[in-house]
């Protein structure tokens, strides 16, 4: 996984705003940010580095295939 | 760096990652073990992406109920890093009403958040005289530069660092704050997370722009006497760099109105790590946690296709090294290959040891500061391509009629890496000056659009263009049946991104990609569906790298040479008689795709 985990979330919804690629979404009923499109992390962390209770976990594994442009 | 931050709970099983590496992808790029498929595909047509059996588009909003926004604006200015911040700051102080638009939030989209360094020349002590620096880049880039936009660097991006000081960039590793600060002192509004998809062209020139925000379903009509883009570059969201929320947009949809496009055929040739090929962190190396420093003189050859190069005649494993360490005869493919890329004498490394590479090459060679310990990927496998479908910075984008980087459409600005300035040419000469280099024509361009904006009447966007718009940026929401954009995208990337189609170029293998775009630009875009908002962004993305890969694929066709970062197996040496020129594109007024050459030393005009 990519962004894989977000644990004590406190709603502020900085990461749905901080992320380029927007996989993180905000739960209005549960006040809470999820998870939403993982297969478009680009793995950059600004997510966590801008959350304000460090409560994002991210892996350094795309959850699909990488294309290179030789291997 | 460990291999993963702070938890391993939800690592992918292997099963799972079987399920969809066999559903999607099929080229001989996939990073791991998967079997090759013959030169440039075929993609793997038939199977939906991401393991989903086939489905009908489940759409979860209801398109009918978008409503729609109007705002007007003297200054629109689209993009919200750098070059935008600038854009922005310089047209409110010259008397202009601004809106700033951003398909992310304020320092967080593009390129801005990972930049390091930022080039700062000290015109009272300088390292290297102005005349003595532009025959340098000029000797670097071989000629392609325009040593207008070289010079506006020496003589301007000082001034700029030091308001950035002033604002605290250069004291956290985040700039939202920093960005934030003039932005509130000015009280210029802020619209964040909107995917632009429309430029509006009457009477000869912009009068607005229009798209759809990510978190609500509203479509926004901007009215607007100017818009600078400062909407970056982009690339085919390959993986290992952070750039796969920019897919030129700003430059497609200004081609869309008749604008001329420039750069295509230029590559910027960013490898990644062979491990974690895919973390644009990993392969920052923790660069992406400092805090950004300022660069000084120091010229370079730097981030052209080399690499790719000995990969393509060696085979890998490749590793990043100095160029000089690539020769033709110690290659043992056997075959008979041509001399990689031309690099001028002076750049070359040869004969003493490894240059000073924590300055000169890879990742760090893009942002980086100086004198960096452990540079990205150095005594590492290298896998290519993270980078593909981005140019060299500033050698593409939008073709400047002058040195503002007003664009052929009147009223139309473009600054940083969405104008095609060629402030360094086709290759990178400069740590640091992508960053500064936005940041100066982002002020300049600012401040000419407040100007312009002046001297005339808003022209408001006709209703029956506005309800085309809308209809266009809602249809993929609306298609019961078609093709998942991240297929699209995936058939793109098998098709374009192989070091033997983008990189080491040959007329027959273009060709043959170029069969793939057209019936993906032709066919499957135009059919593309989207469930959601999310979805709906990477259709307009998707559509945008079509059209991208197309440009790439036929400038790269027209120029028969090779030089800087273009690379042709073909046609191997530089062609001064007829190649002292850049390739410029255009939609004709019969909607076809149009090609021509402009000399080194001549500004175009209006379109």
């Amino acid at each position: 996984m990519p962004i894989s985990e977000i644990a004590g979330c406190i709603g502020c919804q900085t990461c749905v705003q901080t992320c380029p690629t927007d996989v993180i979404q905000f739960d209005f009923d549960k006040k809470k940010a999820y998870i939403a499109y993982p297969e478009d992390c680009q793995i950059c962390h600004l997510c966590r580095l801008y959350c304000p209770v460090d409560a994002i976990s991210i892996t350094p594994e795309k959850s699909i295939p990488v294309v290179v442009s030789w291997r | 760096m460990s291999d993963q931050i702070k938890s391993d709970k939800t690592k992918i099983s292997r099963r799972t990652f079987l399920g969809i590496a066999g559903a999607t992808l099929g080229a001989s790029a996939i990073a791991g073990n998967m079997p090759p498929m013959p030169a440039g595909g075929p993609p793997p047509m038939g199977h939906p992406p991401m393991g989903h059996p086939p489905q009908r588009n489940e759409t979860k909003v209801d398109a009918d109920s978008f409503k729609e926004e109007q705002l007007e604006a003297d200054v629109l200015v689209i993009g919200s890093g750098i070059a935008g911040l600038f854009a922005a700051v310089k047209a409110h102080d010259a008397g202009a009403k601004v809106v700033m638009v951003s398909k992310g939030r304020l320092g967080s989209s593009g390129l801005t958040p990972f930049g390091k360094g930022v080039f700062s020349y000290d015109k009272k002590n300088p390292k290297m005289q102005v005349d003595e620096y532009l025959a340098k880049v000029a000797e670097s880039s071989i000629g392609t530069n325009n040593p207008v936009f070289t010079r506006q660097l020496l003589e301007h991006s000082a001034d700029r660092v030091a308001e950035l000081k002033e604002w605290g960039f250069f004291d956290s590793a985040l700039c939202f704050e920093s960005f934030s600060k003039p932005m509130k002192e000015r009280k210029i509004p802020i619209i964040e997370r909107i995917m632009m998809t429309h430029l509006h062209k009457e009477q000869g020139r912009v009068v607005g722009a229009s798209g759809f925000s990510l978190d609500h379903n509203t479509i926004f009509n901007f009215s607007a006497k100017t818009v600078v883009l400062c909407t970056g570059s982009g690339g085919f969201k390959a993986n290992g760099f952070p750039l796969c929320d920019l897919t030129h947009d700003g430059t497609i949809m200004a081609y869309n109105i008749g604008a001329k496009v420039t750069g295509k055929e230029w590559n910027d040739g960013h490898p990644a790590s062979a491990k974690n090929s895919g973390s644009s962190y990993d392969n920052w190396h923790g660069q992406i946690e400092e805090k950004p420093s300022t660069t000084s003189e120091d010229i370079h050859h730097d981030l052209g296709v080399d690499l790719n190069y000995t990969a393509y005649t060696k085979g890998g494993p490749v590793s990043m090294g100095p160029p000089s360490d690539r020769s033709n005869s110690d290659n043992n493919s056997g075959a008979d290959f041509p001399s990689g890329p031309y690099i001028p004498e002076s750049f070359r490394h040869a004969g003493g040891p490894p240059p000073q590479q924590e300055e000169a090459t890879g990742l760090s060679a893009l942002f980086a500061k100086k004198k960096r310990q452990g540079p990205p990927n150095m005594g590492g496998e290298s896998v290519g391509g993270s980078t593909a479908g981005m140019a060299i910075h500033k050698s593409e984008g939008l073709v400047p009629i002058d040195e503002t980087g007003l664009s052929t459409i009147p009223g139309l600005w473009a600054s940083g890496d969405a104008l095609g300035s060629y402030m360094s040419g086709g290759i990178y000469t400069q740590v640091g000056s992508s960053m500064a280099g936005s940041a100066v024509q982002g002020a300049i361009a600012g401040e000419a659009a407040a100007k312009a904006s002046k001297t005339v009447t808003a022209i408001s966007i006709p209703k029956e263009k506005l309800t085309q718009t809308r209809d266009e940026i809602l249809a993929p929401l609306k298609r019961e049946t078609g093709y998942s954009p991240a297929w699209v995208t995936q058939t793109l990337q098998s098709t374009m991104i192989p070091n033997f189609v983008l990189y080491i170029k040959k007329e027959r293998m273009m060709q043959a990609a170029l069969a793939y775009i057209e019936e993906l630009k032709e066919h499957h875009g135009p059919m593309m569906m989207a469930s959601d908002r999310h979805h709906l962004r990477l259709a307009h993305e998707t559509m945008h790298m079509i059209i991208t890969a197309e440009m790439k694929l036929k400038a790269s066709m027209m120029r028969t040479e090779s030089r800087c970062s273009h690379y042709r197996l073909d046609y191997p040496g530089i062609d001064t008689e007829n190649w002292q020129a850049w390739i410029n594109i255009h939609k004709d007024e019969n909607g076809e795709m149009t090609l021509e050459k402009q000399h080194f030393d001549k500004w175009p005009e209006f379109a």
